[in-house]
């Protein structure tokens, strides 16, 4: 039956909203807000009155640990405090002991740093240092320049693969066409050792080295100060 | 190194140093006691054809300049089996223990060094390597041990002390044959920390000159050391004929 009587739409109770003249005292409070407000005011009055009893029904003779364990800072209980329970001896005991701890993780990571460090050879690579010879004249000086460069060529030569060096060949030529006229050129083949091998990447690439190294020399020749004449063969060049 | 039976070791540019070609390439030397690192480092065991083991030292060019020039492309350190090499500012024998190790039992090495400290640790190494031979003493004084070590193919220096080159020049007098060849490894800022490197290097190389020494090349130790650069060369070099 009443399920029934549920089935038909009923009006929704509205509750009313503060009046315009007494907007000045804000949203006026609903049923459901003062049902809050009251339940709360009287969880406090009752136990506002739980401990006014309790008080009422003390035993003057009981003991309470609390008796010992708290203390009267202004009026409020406040339970002992525990950093108190150390000694000064100890505490520095503790620090030195917390002190300890961190350098000994310091050290192993360094340790563990320096294990991995010492299996980092980097063999594969490239040298990134600078390399300098000394050399007493000109002539010396070419000799040394031409022992690095066929090193430099062996290496390359093993290390580009054959259809990069085809794609290559191309470019050489197109640039040997280009830069007849060009002036350091002539003397890079005159010095290079072999030249119907002048036909890969390795070597293209090794004679614009050559070319800014001869161009590199020419200047230190000319700067020198005493016999010697020093020769760099850094990353940049090489 | 992990894996033994994967590594594959191959004899370096240099006599006596070998490259060993596992998951990473090290750089590493014939072990002259089986069974005993020095100083903490990897070894590499290696069988045979015939079944005979040959154990590798990996050398730590974090650890050793020779090994950071080495690995910086230097042409030759003229240290190979059966050499006769001075050895100054051995400290505690890493170093040296390879260079006993490229040597081998034909060559000596006169490790000199001044600190008892690092001197204890380079004597016990040398009690198990009959090549070495160990010197407790100041390296700027080398008439006190004079009576030790003979006439040597190669010195090498690693002093870092502002008068290296003075060091090295009184040692080579004493002791180094005539086109001998020196290693000396260059620590900028020990010699003057206000100047750039490569001023400080070019600097020493001049006293080296004087000193009847003849550099012939010259590598810095860049991804191992900063400012460090190894001068290699040969003293008192007989005189070039001109054609």
């Amino acid at each position: 039956m009443s399920s029934l009587r549920n089935a038909i739409p009923r009006r929704t109770h509205k509750e009313r909203a503060q009046p315009q003249e007494r907007k000045k005292f804000g949203l006026l409070e609903k049923h459901k807000d003062y049902v809050l407000r009251a339940r709360a005011f009287h969880q406090k009055e009752d136990t506002l009155r739980r401990l006014r009893e309790k008080a009422a029904s003390r035993n003057p003779d009981e003991f309470y640990f609390k008796m010992v364990n708290t203390r009267m800072v202004d009026g409020i209980h406040r339970p002992k405090s525990e950093a108190n329970e150390y000694t000064p001896e100890e505490l520095m005991l503790m620090k030195t002991q917390d002190i300890g701890y961190v350098l000994q993780k310091l050290q192993s990571e360094k340790k563990k740093i320096e294990r991995l460090n010492s299996a980092l050879h980097t063999l594969d690579h490239q040298p990134e240092n600078k390399h300098v010879f000394y050399a007493e004249d000109r002539e010396e000086a070419k000799e040394i320049q031409s022992k690095q460069f066929e090193k430099r060529d062996s290496l390359a030569s093993v290390k580009v693969p054959g259809r990069i060096k085809k794609k290559q060949l191309h470019l050489t030529e197109n640039w040997k066409q280009g830069k007849k006229g060009f002036k350091t050129w002539k003397s890079t083949t005159r010095i290079w050792p072999c030249k119907e091998n002048c036909r890969n990447l390795g070597e293209s690439v090794n004679l614009v080295k050559m070319k800014l190294f001869n161009r590199q020399l020419d200047l230190c020749i000319n700067g020198v100060q005493n016999a010697s004449v020093r020769l760099y063969s850094s990353s940049t060049l090489i | 190194m992990k894996g033994g039976s994967r590594v594959v070791v191959q004899p370096h540019r240099h006599d006596g140093v070998f490259v060993a070609k596992g998951k990473e390439d090290a750089l590493c030397t014939k072990n002259m006691v089986p069974g005993e690192a020095v100083y903490g480092e990897k070894r590499v065991s290696v069988q045979n054809e015939d079944g005979s083991k040959v154990e590798y030292r990996v050398w730590n060019p974090f650890r050793s300049k020779l090994a950071a020039a080495i690995l910086g492309g230097v042409d030759n350190i003229w240290i190979a089996p059966g050499t006769r090499v001075l050895y100054l500012g051995a400290a505690s024998g890493t170093t040296v223990s390879h260079v006993s190790d490229i040597v081998g039992p034909t060559g000596v090495v006169y490790a000199v060094e001044f600190s008892h400290r690092s001197g204890r640790d380079l004597v016990n190494m040398a009690k198990k390597r009959t090549n070495v031979i160990p010197i407790i003493e100041d390296a700027r004084h080398p008439a006190r041990y004079r009576m030790l070590v003979g006439m040597v193919d190669v010195i090498f220096s690693d002093v870092a002390q502002p008068d290296q080159a003075r060091i090295l020049a009184l040692n080579a007098s004493y002791f180094l044959k005539n086109g001998g060849h020196f290693v000396i490894s260059i620590k900028a800022n020990c010699i003057d920390s206000t100047v750039p490197a490569e001023a400080v290097f070019a600097q020493e190389v001049k006293k080296l000159q004087a000193e009847q020494f003849k550099p012939s090349e010259q590598v810095t130790l860049e991804p191992f050391e900063r400012d460090h650069a190894c001068v290699v060369g040969g003293y008192r070099m007989p005189k070039k004929q001109k054609v």
